[in-house]
């Protein structure tokens, strides 16, 4: 009878003793206070898997777009995967980002905050968000300094939200830079035709686990809006 | 079970039109969120009912002149009628704008009577509001019968102590204003109070939870919630003191959101929540000045921080005779009835999540901070052009925990909409710019729509790029009904060597890039 075998004065004492530290390693496991903002991830749409380290977004982390031609849209397309999870994602400072194109590209509207402070109350808004919402996409037009940027990187890095920083530079460096190389639209002749996707060619970069140089080509926007994968 | 505290509720009907200054003979509506929150008699008989959407409500009434919303006002407007009748009762406690109660047992001993007490409030509201409305007062036991007393009152109604329940079974089960439980009352055949109280207490609670129980209890004549008999200790109070003091509303509301929120933390350790809050403030010369708020259902600390800051704002820019000597120079809020926290469930697919609550929480502090144009949330229109499709409201103007802004499939497309994908970039100011053709003459459209040569070129400022791929005109007209707003343009889909796509429009024989795919 399997009970038979379970009692202590047949077992091996070192056999028990393992057994008792692999349960308590479980029981540790169980009950660790705080899991690491690096260890925690946001999914992102499965177009995007290959451009970022870890198949995600690190929670914490800041993420660069550059590009002519697509930046915008990239930067969208990284805040669709977790908008449509539940996340809540800010858009700070960009008046004129289109709705409909952030919807098309997967942003849930009903968790979308636009926020647009005056340059002097811009990081004061952006800290504020921080924690708050889970994705922040921010494009300052005006210089962000150093002193700011530092405090909301390691704000950012306490809090878990990820921020998407578009056009430019963000100075104490990103965790992951991501420029949009080369970008060709589909669909439009020389009088005929309408815009049906865009083939772009996104390079990846950046630091730690991002260093190693990464490359995708994907539709951005695909034909319905949201990106496609080529082929 | 005790009955509840006798209470006497003075109600100014249709106080949200009062307070815009319009005359009430005068078809006028107040709209909150699109919908129409009240109408003056004149537009009620024209049709116009609360709930109706802006668009809808000018359907019927042509005429209609609609004013958004001002709650501030409403209160500014409210604080002298309400310090009207601060000698009959020190508690006088604000319900909403338009509607405070008072209870009564006290009063009515020392004037002699439930009606003596009702007249001499109308008597005194009246004198304040100065024909500007009426005054409809109802006496019943607890401020939900008042309430509704009040509403059936012409101008008095007493409702006898014990009479109640008789009171309120044949009103219809919408006047608990639980739109969700009435509506599947209302399916399960349950239409009047009557009915609802006559179910068993338990089933009710096993079939709608703490929310049904309270809805059963008020259709029965009782509480909502037993009181939690405990007076709430002084050091629950919350106060700031304000250097130097303030004389203007905008310095106290940072303070009393930030009062409210340390209000409902203190609240939500103890396992409470409260029904009451009096809000004082004192002056730099040592006036103090006290109201109570009341709330149904539970004071959320948003809705803590906005009743203070309108009470403030009554009290600062209210009539000379009301208004403070000085500054005020501390703020204190004394949670006053307290009940049981029942908590709140969150639910687990979609509806109110914890991170909704975090965001909402952030937009409203952002909002005191930056102004209520800064913090912006979608909304649904209808248009062709996408800066129409979807507008930016501010975020103070919806519900942000458990929205819903799903696109309804079944709605048939705007004609003339431009197909997807959307340009990322909308300009709020469209650029100017040049097109030429292969000869370098400006590109025009006739009255036909047609193209005068093939876009070659872009004249942007400086900027030459010519253009390798382009699609139009898309003719679009628009509004020709409406001199004021007829627009006609034609639109083209423009990709220039540098690679970028834009959005072009011709309107009145000018070029304008109004959009960009970047």
């Amino acid at each position: 009878m399997a009970a038979a075998e379970s009692l202590p004065h047949i077992i091996d004492p070192a056999e028990a003793l393992d057994d008792r530290r692999a349960r308590l390693r479980l029981v540790a496991d169980r009950v660790t206070p705080m899991a690491f903002a690096r260890e925690r991830t946001l999914p992102v749409l499965p177009e995007l898997v290959d451009l970022l380290p870890g198949g995600a977004l690190r929670r914490g982390s800041v993420v660069s777009v550059n590009g002519m031609g697509g930046a915008t849209a990239l930067a969208l397309a990284l805040a669709a995967g977790p908008s449509a999870a539940g996340s809540w994602t800010a858009i700070v400072g960009q008046p004129e980002l289109g709705l409909v194109a952030a919807e098309e590209a997967g942003v849930a509207l009903e968790r979308l905050l636009v926020v647009s402070p005056e340059p002097s109350s811009w990081a004061g808004a952006v800290a504020a968000l921080v924690g708050a919402v889970d994705v922040l996409m921010v494009a300052p037009f005006h210089r962000v300094g150093d002193g700011d940027a530092r405090r909301l990187t390691a704000r950012l890095r306490e809090r878990g939200s990820v921020m998407i920083h578009a056009g430019g530079r963000w100075t104490p460096g990103a965790d992951v830079q991501l420029d949009v190389a080369h970008s060709e639209w589909v669909g439009l002749g020389v009088g005929h035709g309408m815009l049906r996707s865009r083939r772009v060619t996104v390079n990846g970069g950046g630091r730690g686990a991002a260093a190693r140089p990464r490359s995708s080509q994907l539709l951005l926007p695909g034909p319905a809006g949201a990106p496609a994968s080529v082929g | 079970m005790s009955a509840p505290i006798r209470t006497l509720v003075a109600w100014c009907p249709d106080w949200p039109v009062v307070a815009t200054g319009s005359p009430l003979d005068e078809p006028v509506a107040v709209v909150f969120a699109n919908r129409v929150v009240a109408a003056s008699p004149a537009a009620r008989s024209l049709g116009v009912q609360r709930g109706l959407r802006r668009r809808a409500a000018q359907a019927r009434c042509a005429e209609l002149v609609i004013h958004d919303r001002d709650e501030a006002r409403e209160v500014r407007l409210f604080e002298p009628v309400v310090a009207s009748l601060d000698d009959i009762s020190p508690r006088v406690e604000v319900t909403r704008p338009g509607a405070c109660a008072i209870v009564i047992r006290g009063p009515s001993r020392y004037f002699g009577g439930d009606e003596v007490v009702a007249d001499l409030v109308r008597s005194r509201m009246g004198e304040v509001l100065a024909g500007r409305t009426d005054v409809r007062v109802g006496v019943a036991d607890g401020p939900f019968a008042a309430a509704l007393a009040a509403r059936a009152a012409d101008p008095v109604r007493l409702v006898e102590s014990g009479a109640v329940s008789e009171f309120l079974a044949p009103m219809r089960i919408g006047v608990l204003e639980r739109p969700e439980l009435s509506d599947v009352l209302i399916r399960l055949g349950v239409r009047t109070l009557g009915s609802f109280a006559a179910l068993p207490a338990r089933d009710v609670l096993a079939r709608f939870g703490a929310e049904g129980r309270g809805a059963h209890r008020l259709a029965s004549g009782l509480d909502e919630q037993p009181l939690d008999a405990r007076l709430p200790p002084a050091d629950w109070t919350v106060a700031a003191e304000i250097d130097p003091p303030a004389d203007r509303v905008d310095r106290v509301a940072f303070v009393a959101r930030s009062l409210a929120d340390e209000l409902h933390q203190r609240l939500g350790r103890e396992g409470v929540t409260c029904v009451r809050v009096a809000i004082e403030a004192q002056t730099e010369h040592g006036e103090e000045l006290v109201r109570l708020w009341r709330h149904e259902g539970a004071l959320t600390d948003a809705a803590v921080a906005d009743r203070v800051r309108w009470q403030l704002d009554g009290w600062l820019n209210g009539s000379a005779a009301t208004r403070p000597s000085g500054g005020i120079a501390r703020v204190a809020l004394v949670p006053d009835e307290l009940i049981p926290a029942t908590g709140r469930q969150l639910d687990f697919w979609g509806g109110e999540t914890e991170v909704d609550e975090r965001a909402a929480r952030v937009a409203a502090r952002l909002q005191g901070q930056l102004g209520a144009d800064a913090v912006m949330v979608p909304e649904r229109r209808g248009g062709r052009h996408a800066h129409e499709q979807l507008a930016l409201v501010p975020s103070a103007t919806v519900e942000l925990r458990g929205r819903s802004l799903t696109s309804d499939p079944e709605a048939p497309p705007w004609p003339g909409a431009l197909p997807t994908p959307s340009p990322t970039r909308v300009l709020r100011n469209p650029e100017r710019v040049e097109v030429h053709d292969a000869t370098g003459r400006p590109v025009t459209v006739n009255g036909r729509g047609l193209l005068s040569a093939s876009p070659d070129r872009l004249v942007i400022g400086g900027a030459k790029p010519a253009i390798t791929a382009w699609a139009g005109p898309w003719p679009v007209d628009e509004r020709w009904w409406d001199p004021g707003g007829h627009r006609r343009q034609a639109r083209f889909q423009v990709i220039t060597d540098d690679g970028a796509a834009r959005l072009l429009s011709l309107e009145g024989g000018r070029w304008w890039i109004t959009a960009v795919w970047d």
